[in-house]
């Protein structure tokens, strides 16, 4: 196990730069959470056309790997349909869950692939996902 | 103190971590255990368990005896009159719980009011808001000053006829101040209000007298002094036992019981329901045998030297913040910080990395973290087996983790 493979270089970009970060007008859905146990933050909205996500935008504060999932997440299902977003997310946890995993429909996702060899650091990974969750499940 | 021999009595402490010596600075979490610690309870078991207080054999007569032995030592450590002012239980959340349920159920009414401090660890804050919710107590909150230390201007200003409880941490988990418990005592009793001190960080680092801080209430928690988990302590004075009603109710704590009648035990048994955990009382004993042998003031002069070294060299690590008082006369062994760009998440896996333990979140005192504008600090906590050099690797790791993360405006 080597930090390099943990805090890859996209990794610090997106969180020292995130995407997508900041609100929506009018956001069609919007969901938050949290870790307790370290104080991660991150909120969603998300703006849908037909059963497309036409835009999505994040706020948050927290660690490195929470807050540049959200970054990557984000990029990751923006113009997307529900489907393939649930899909992308179902691949993504797999990914975490050190299971076979689909690494062309992840893309830039996958540079969190490392986070699985740091059990503790899972759930930073997961708060975006669980999150969206939340926010798809708002969608009629 | 030979700190090369004591480390050995820690088997713990030559223990690899990803293929680094392990450099355990989360002390103020938990410390780890000497093998007379270990060895005592493995004796029990291969020698002389039986069940405390019940059995008329030679075995129960053991086991009842080293159990009311560690009660002595305990007392003996804090310094309390008697032995029947020290009641055994899981830690020092449970014994203040226990003055919650107890004493302040009682005698806290409608309109009193309660001051903490801003640096209540949760179990020295979430009883009393607990109890004022279910009372319409008022709390009031003691701010820290911009040097990390308690307001004293601002708690003389709250304590008024109303005061009938004050809470108060003697050594801040995050900070490290040490709190002026005596001075605190003495000004609430001049209002008739109790006192109850959480030592959950201070009983391990520093020589405890609850005759001479007066307090009416010490909390300590076993595992935090190199004893095991499971087992701590309430100290009370002998008279507000007395008059307490019992917390937790069953066997042990009774002396008859018929169907329409109950007459409780003597103290301090009234207040230890149920088989107690022996177990931890007889692996205390031995952490404390061990701490008074080295002594508790050679503890902390060596301890106080390690922060100090240790708030000289952090200091040298780019963009730190460092919490609380910088002056190691006026704090423990427990160093809060972040640095900026690097989240204290972050900060941990990385330390980890180089086989550094400590501590990142919110430390269970999240209305201090509030206070502070942050989420979560990262913390290194030191403890007495803990040496300069290791000091010097958490802060080489520290600035490594600073290039990590490159230089962020």
């Amino acid at each position: 196990m080597s930090l390099e493979e943990l805090f890859k270089e996209i990794i610090i970009e997106h969180y020292q730069h995130p995407k997508n970060q900041g609100h929506l007008e009018h956001p069609d859905a919007k969901s938050d959470g949290s870790n307790p146990l370290c104080g991660d933050e991150i909120a969603m909205e998300l703006r849908f056309d037909g059963d497309r996500v036409k835009d999505v935008m994040f706020t948050g504060n927290g660690c490195s790997i929470s807050q540049s999932a959200a970054s990557l997440i984000t990029e990751a299902i923006k113009g997307k349909t529900v489907e393939e977003t649930k899909k992308i997310m179902g691949e993504y946890r797999n990914m975490l869950a050190g299971k076979e995993y689909d690494a062309e429909l992840l893309g830039d996702l996958e540079a969190l692939s490392d986070v699985k060899k740091y059990p503790a650091r899972v759930k930073c990974a997961s708060l975006s996902v669980a999150v969206l969750d939340q926010a798809l499940q708002q969608k009629k | 103190m030979d700190i090369e021999r004591i480390r050995k009595d820690f088997p713990v402490l030559s223990r690899m971590v990803r293929d680094k010596k392990l450099v355990y600075l989360d002390n103020a979490a938990t410390t780890q255990k000497p093998s007379v610690v270990i060895e005592a309870i493995a004796d029990l078991y291969r020698n002389y368990n039986a069940n405390v207080h019940r059995g008329v054999y030679l075995l129960a007569e053991e086991s009842t005896q080293a159990y009311e032995d560690s009660r002595e030592a305990v007392r003996r450590f804090i310094n309390a009159n008697s032995t029947k002012e020290i009641v055994f239980t899981r830690n020092a959340t449970e014994a203040l719980n226990l003055i919650a349920y107890t004493w302040a159920e009682a005698n806290i009414k409608a309109g009193d009011e309660i001051i903490v401090s801003i640096m209540e660890h949760h179990s020295n804050y979430v009883p009393w808001f607990r109890l004022a919710r279910r009372k319409g107590a008022v709390i009031k909150i003691v701010p820290s000053r911009m040097d990390g230390e308690l307001d004293m201007d601002a708690y003389k200003s709250m304590l008024s006829d109303k005061t009938r409880l004050v809470g108060i941490v003697h050594m801040s988990n995050v900070f490290g101040t040490i709190n002026p418990v005596k001075e605190i005592v003495s000004l609430a009793h001049k209002k008739g209000a109790v006192v109850v001190v959480d030592g959950a960080q201070s009983a391990p680092h520093m020589k405890i007298d609850v005759r001479d801080i007066d307090c009416d209430f010490f909390a300590l928690s076993g595992h935090k002094m190199l004893g095991p988990t499971g087992i701590g302590a309430l100290y009370a004075k002998e008279s507000y036992l007395e008059s307490m009603d019992p917390f937790l109710s069953g066997g042990e704590m009774i002396l008859k019981v018929t169907l329409d009648s109950v007459v409780y035990n003597e103290l301090p048994w009234k207040f230890e329901a149920g088989t107690p955990n022996y177990e931890g009382a007889i692996g205390l004993k031995a952490a404390i045998e061990y701490l008074e042998a080295l002594g508790m003031d050679t503890v902390e002069t060596y301890e106080r030297e390690l922060t100090a070294y240790a708030l000289e060299k952090m200091k040298t690590v780019p963009d730190i913040f460092i919490y609380g008082p910088l002056n190691a006369a006026k704090k423990g062994g427990i160093l809060a910080f972040n640095i900026k760009g690097v989240h204290s998440h972050d900060i941990g896996t990385i330390l980890d990395s180089e086989g550094i333990a400590i501590r990142a979140g919110h430390h269970c005192a999240q209305p201090l973290m509030i206070d502070c504008g942050v989420s979560a600090m990262a913390r290194a906590s030191f403890y007495f087996y803990n040496t300069k050099q290791e000091i010097d690797l958490l802060v080489a790791a520290l600035k490594k983790a600073k290039e990590i993360f490159g230089h962020v405006a």
